[in-house]
């Protein structure tokens, strides 16, 4: 056997105990639960996830890619600084940023006491949900992003320009369509930390209840029967989309 | 008419020089590497900001204030082609026309594919064809616009004679042709000597001498630029 076959075997190996947990859908834990109590319940979660994780993935894209444009174009010190930022925003454990989005904009936080005041509650609503899931997954779309721009040297933006394209065509013509695919990947990132957020979601948005939540919530009321289909749908909704952007990313051609 | 004033600080040097080119005529810089050429070429074109200074062309006011790339009448020609590599060459050289391109402005295309021989790789990927291929696809997006001011800087680096030579007649050709007013920067005196018969010498950063190749020749101001234009 040829060391390269060798290595080839071992790699082998350590994807199978990668993706060895996935086996735990096939575990025996009985008749899967399906029934009124657990469906309505499992549904709505779904519905909760998806439209307001659509929301929330929508600000992150029309706010993230002008900043990491900015950014990416920026001086290199200016940049670290920004850089240094964002990095701080994803640091934060989740349940510590849940706490803190709590303080921040409940009564006894200054944005919180002003949005009251505007007759708006960020807590165990829409609103929160969505705004939860922004400061989840913003920084690692716009860090993404910032690397995706970065990719493309700056002149061929510049002789863009010189051939009579204003900013807004620049970025539709040249910069947009060179990191399209490292946004792509970025954005999935994005969508895969907002979407299976836990512990910042359950301390401002317990209520509407999304996917991993509602995954929670079964776990604890009815067992692993009633955990499962919505551990299939979650697997199917959250993975494909970071799937195929990571794979197209791997082939494209100009990078 | 373009009128420069230009001051650049840089951390080894700092050009400070005044130009004045006629409109339709072309000027050669010429000096050593690292002279400051290419910052005068830059500051013109508006990738970089001169630190004082002024200028115009024409009508228009290049700087101060910095007047946004995409208003300036300008074709800016580098070493590097800076081709976009997400569209085939026909797309890039077509990329500063309107999207409805002319009747006029297809005949001007169809020009440039033949004069540059473009034929075989107007449908190809840019990121596919040769570095010889690229530049003379550059060549082609800056000139389809038909700017009245061209800016080349060391345009025929590294290329094959044959091809600079095809490259410089083409050039000359088309500003006799459309009749825009060209600076073109090179370290090769012959080079120059073809596209401009006037050359402004540069030294760190100066302007030290200015007129036609042959007074140049027949007294250079100083040591250095006669080494300079001194045979191999």
């Amino acid at each position: 056997m040829t060391p390269r076959w060798i290595s080839r075997c071992c790699v082998v190996l350590f994807a199978c105990v990668l993706l060895y947990p996935l086996t735990g859908l096939f575990a025996r834990v009985g008749p899967w639960r399906w029934d009124e109590a657990v469906a309505n319940p499992t549904l709505s979660s779904i519905r909760v996830s998806l439209l307001w994780t659509g929301a929330a993935m929508l600000i992150v894209l029309l706010v993230g890619t002008p900043v990491a444009l900015y950014v990416a174009r920026a001086a290199p010190g200016e940049r670290l600084w920004w850089q240094s930022i964002l990095i701080l925003s994803i640091l934060l454990p989740p349940l510590a940023l849940g706490i803190l989005l709590s303080m921040a904009f409940g009564p006894a936080g200054w944005a919180g006491r002003w949005l009251d005041h505007a007759g708006v509650r960020l807590s165990n609503n829409a609103p929160a949900f969505v705004m939860t899931q922004v400061y989840v997954s913003i920084g690692y779309y716009v860090l993404g992003a910032i690397a995706a721009f970065r990719s493309i040297s700056p002149m061929l933006e510049k002789q863009a320009a010189l051939l009579g394209q204003p900013p807004w065509r620049v970025f539709w013509r040249v910069s947009f369509p060179l990191a399209r695919l490292g946004l792509a990947v970025a954005f999935s990132v994005a969508w895969v930390r907002a979407l299976g957020e836990f512990g910042a979601v359950v301390v401002t948005a317990y209520h509407p209840s999304g996917m991993p939540v509602q995954l929670w919530v079964n776990l604890q009321s009815f067992g692993l029967p009633a955990v499962m289909p919505l551990l299939l749908v979650f697997l199917v909704t959250a993975l494909p989309l970071p799937w195929v952007a990571h794979l197209l990313a791997q082939r494209r051609p100009h990078a | 008419m373009l009128d420069a004033h230009i001051l650049k600080r840089r951390r080894d040097l700092t050009v400070d020089i005044r130009l004045t080119i006629e409109n339709g005529h072309s000027l050669g810089l010429f000096g050593a590497s690292g002279a400051g050429k290419s910052t005068i070429l830059s500051c013109i074109a508006g990738i970089e900001q001169p630190d004082e200074g002024s200028i115009r062309f024409g009508e228009i006011q290049l700087f101060p204030p910095p007047l946004p790339l995409h208003l300036r009448p300008v074709g800016y020609l580098t070493q590097e082609p800076h081709l976009f590599p997400h569209l085939t060459v026909a797309g890039n050289i077509a990329f500063g026309l309107e999207r409805q391109p002319t009747e006029k402005d297809n005949g001007w295309l169809a020009d440039l594919r033949t004069s540059l021989q473009l034929n075989d790789v107007w449908g190809a990927p840019a990121a596919r064809i040769s570095g010889g291929q690229a530049r003379r696809v550059a060549l082609a997006r800056m000139l389809a616009r038909r700017p009245p001011l061209v800016l080349l800087d060391e345009p025929f680096a590294g290329l094959d004679r044959q091809l600079v030579r095809e490259m410089i007649e083409g050039l000359l050709a088309w500003k006799n042709a459309l009749g825009f007013t060209m600076i073109v920067v090179d370290h090769q005196a012959h080079v120059l000597e073809r596209l401009s018969p006037h050359v402004a010498v540069i030294e760190r950063g100066q302007l030290i001498q200015q007129g036609d190749w042959e007074q140049v020749r027949a007294a250079p101001a100083t040591d250095s630029l006669r080494k300079l234009l001194a045979p191999l």
